[in-house]
């Protein structure tokens, strides 16, 4: 199964090396790989023209990870796969809050990485004509157009965070469990990060809801999972 | 072995007095060592009670001595006047002088002198026997005689008296009185009384005062010593509080001192470990990314190379594990482990784990009662037991291991635990060596001998860890079926879900 040709990655790391293994391996599996040594680099090279997908390490000299994901986030909602040599607690919850989609840790395999990426670059199923919106009091969802909005104002959501909240939405009141959100978006198997699903819900909220700490759409099922209700 | 103890302790105990074997428990009772609490009290006690008996002995003397000097005096000056009045009865008396001096008593007797002793040209007056010149002693009245007034005190019918005596000059004879010393005793045995009270009270507030001295003395070592505990319970970060007092801050000082020696070390060594598998993880990268590139391209290549890349794969995919391990387990010896806990059914997350595992086509059996079973674990990690579990059985056991999930029971009752075993075909584990082969890097005579390449490593250390961090336990015994092959089990608390 090869990839769309010409889905560009753009690499960030630092390690030459690395990098240059790295960049071998995703080109057998059919992508295109840009390469970036630093933060600045990286963002110079993204200016230019926009990769599909962005591969960022955390330890990188100058800008680091975090910051680099964070200024991306700030013009792009395309998926970003933070790579960490330190499987911390601190450090993975760090780059999923700074707004990357996913992550791995060193070493991975190269065929790991491609199947990150392509969960992550699956389009969402066309709708049935009949559910072409999905309406949940103030929050209406265009899922073709991908598009959401909130009391008429459109609200600017990554893909990621898009696709959690269609996958939420065309069940209404159903009570999604984390697997099940992990299969679905991520297309992870039994063992997925739960912390994935938790902290993309976290930071649908301060999208989506008026006072995120109090949230009125995307709803806590103790011990069950999430829901999605007007 | 005890005739002969006993023998000699009757050897040693025959000669010796009461006295010796009362020095030697003393002997022994400071032997034992006394807490510096109790020496402090005892210190306190004892100096109270020594200031106090000092004290009250100069008190008692100078009391006693100055009751007896006023009573002496007063005794004198009532002598002389009472002789005053003798030699004037006498003056006008008769020639007998028994007759003179039988008046003169009497005269004495009116005017209220209850014990008065007269002897006029030898002949003896008085008032009562036991009051008579047959009490007076002799040394007394030689005295008296040779014209030198005294007095004595004696002890007449265990009464203590003040004998005083005075010559009689111009009527050549002697006047004795004696004077009750009873209530003069009778004070000082009040003051006695008062003193041995005071005595008392003054050195019950010296053990009080000790006793509260003690407790502030000792209340830093309390300190550290509670300190001391908790560093070793892991608490690095614990520090003793500073203090104005000069002493205490050497010992406060050195001992924080010490503290974050130790600190900064175990934080170093544990860092290092990590830092380590850290920085290992980089090269394993480009390791790891490289060998792929290179296996897709295996068929392309000459025999010997497909033979050394071969090796290759397997030996970065061994690399890799034993770093994973290496950090896992420096993450316990940090107690940096936090576990994400969650509710599983027991047998859905074994066929899970086991799918993913190095043998994910391994058949596994699930009792009709463990089915409903739920455990509560951080399923990535369990996860990991399983995995290395089922590697231990294909490295170690001769592969093809079966999986068992069962209710723990014993003798048919059930534990409200679950039973997760992996049994295998190789040749067992000895029963002495049945607690090594969780030891990290448990090689020797274990790994010798079950052979393999690829070590005993870290996996079934970390089965360990891991499944005593879920409240469980990790055992091996024999297969239950009777042929050869060890059965590895791990226990867990689960609960059965109403369904």
């Amino acid at each position: 199964m090869l990839a769309d040709v010409g889905t560009r990655i753009l690499t960030v790391e630092d390690d030459e090396r690395i990098r240059t293994a790295v960049k071998l391996a995703l080109e057998d599996e059919g992508w295109t790989v840009d390469e970036a040594g630093s933060g600045e680099e990286a963002i110079e090279l993204f200016q230019r023209g926009q990769p599909d997908v962005v591969l960022i390490d955390i330890m990188l000299p100058g800008i680091d990870g975090f910051e680099l994901c964070r200024h991306l986030r700030k013009t792009s909602d395309l998926p970003i796969v933070m790579v960490t040599a330190r499987a911390d607690t601190h450090d993975i919850v760090a780059g999923l809050e700074a707004g990357a989609d996913d992550y791995l840790t060193k070493p991975f395999a190269p065929k790991e990485l491609s199947a990150r990426i392509r969960a992550l670059l699956r389009r969402i199923r066309p709708m049935s004509p009949g559910h072409a919106k999905l309406i949940f009091g103030d929050l209406e969802i265009i899922p073709d157009e991908g598009k959401v909005l909130r009391g008429g104002v459109e609200l600017h959501l990554t893909k990621t965070e898009f696709r959690l909240l269609v996958e939420l939405g065309q069940n209404p009141g159903r009570v999604f469990s984390r697997e099940s959100l992990l299969d679905k978006v991520w297309g992870y198997d039994y063992f997925g990060d739960g912390r994935l699903v938790d902290v993309h819900i976290r930071r649908l909220r301060t999208k989506v809801e008026a006072d995120a700490a109090n949230p009125r759409h995307v709803v806590t099922v103790r011990g069950l999972g999430y829901r999605l209700q007007s | 072995m005890t005739e002969i103890r006993d023998q000699e302790t009757a050897a040693d105990d025959a000669p010796t007095s009461p006295w010796r074997r009362g020095f030697r428990a003393l002997a022994r009772f400071r032997a034992q060592r006394l807490g510096l609490r109790m020496r402090i009290l005892l210190t306190f006690s004892l100096g109270f009670l020594a200031l106090s008996v000092f004290l009250a002995a100069i008190t008692y003397s100078f009391a006693k001595s100055t009751l007896i000097k006023q009573r002496e005096k007063a005794g004198v000056e009532q002598t002389y006047r009472d002789a005053s009045v003798a030699l004037n009865a006498l003056a006008s008396a008769s020639a007998n002088p028994q007759a003179s001096a039988t008046a003169t008593i009497n005269v004495l007797l009116n005017l209220g002198v209850a014990r008065p002793v007269l002897n006029y040209h030898d002949s003896w007056a008085q008032n009562t026997l036991s009051f008579g010149q047959e009490v007076v002693p002799a040394a007394l009245k030689e005295k008296v005689f040779a014209n030198e007034p005294s007095m004595m005190v004696i002890t007449v019918k265990s009464e203590r008296v003040l004998v005083v005596g005075v010559p009689l000059g111009a009527a050549e004879g002697a006047y004795f009185e004696f004077f009750s010393l009873t209530e003069v005793n009778d004070t000082l045995r009040s003051v006695g009384l008062s003193l041995l009270f005071a005595g008392f009270i003054t050195t019950l507030a010296g053990a009080v005062l000790g006793s509260v001295a003690s407790r502030r003395a000792v209340k830093p070592l309390g300190d550290a010593a509670q300190a001391a505990k908790a560093i070793a319970g892991g608490r690095l970060d614990t520090r003793l509080e500073t203090t104005d007092d000069h002493d205490l801050r050497l010992l406060a000082n050195s001992f924080n001192d010490m503290a974050s020696a130790l600190q900064s070390r175990v934080e170093r060594d544990a860092r290092f470990a990590s830092d380590v598998s850290h920085e290992l993880r980089s090269p394993l990268m480009t390791l790891a990314a490289s060998v792929e590139v290179m296996l897709a391209r295996r068929d392309e290549m000459p025999e010997r190379a497909q033979a050394a890349l071969d090796l290759l794969v397997a030996d970065v995919a061994r690399f890799q594990g034993l770093v994973e391990d290496l950090l896992e387990i420096s993450r316990f010896d940090a107690g940096a482990i936090r576990l994400h806990l969650e509710d599983l059914l027991v047998a859905e997350f074994v066929r899970q784990a086991v799918a993913v595992s190095s043998l994910p086509q391994t058949p596994i059996t699930v009792t009709e009662r463990a089915e409903n079973l739920v455990i509560q674990v951080d399923r990535r990690r369990l996860a990991r037991v399983i995995a290395n579990l089922i590697d231990n059985a294909r490295l170690h056991g001769g592969g093809e291991p079966e999986v068992t999930v069962s209710e723990a029971e014993s003798d048919g009752e059930p534990l409200g635990h679950v039973w997760i075993a992996v049994e295998d075909h190789g040749a067992g584990v000895p029963v002495e060596e049945r607690n090594l082969v969780f030891e990290r890097f448990a090689r020797g005579a274990v790994a010798g001998r079950r052979s393999s390449s690829d070590g005993a490593g870290l996996g079934l250390a970390l089965v360990d860890e891991h499944v005593r961090l879920h409240g469980g336990s990790a055992t091996v015994e024999d297969r239950r079926d009777g042929e050869p092959g060890a059965r590895f089990v791990i226990e867990l608390p689960a609960e059965e879900v109403g369904v």
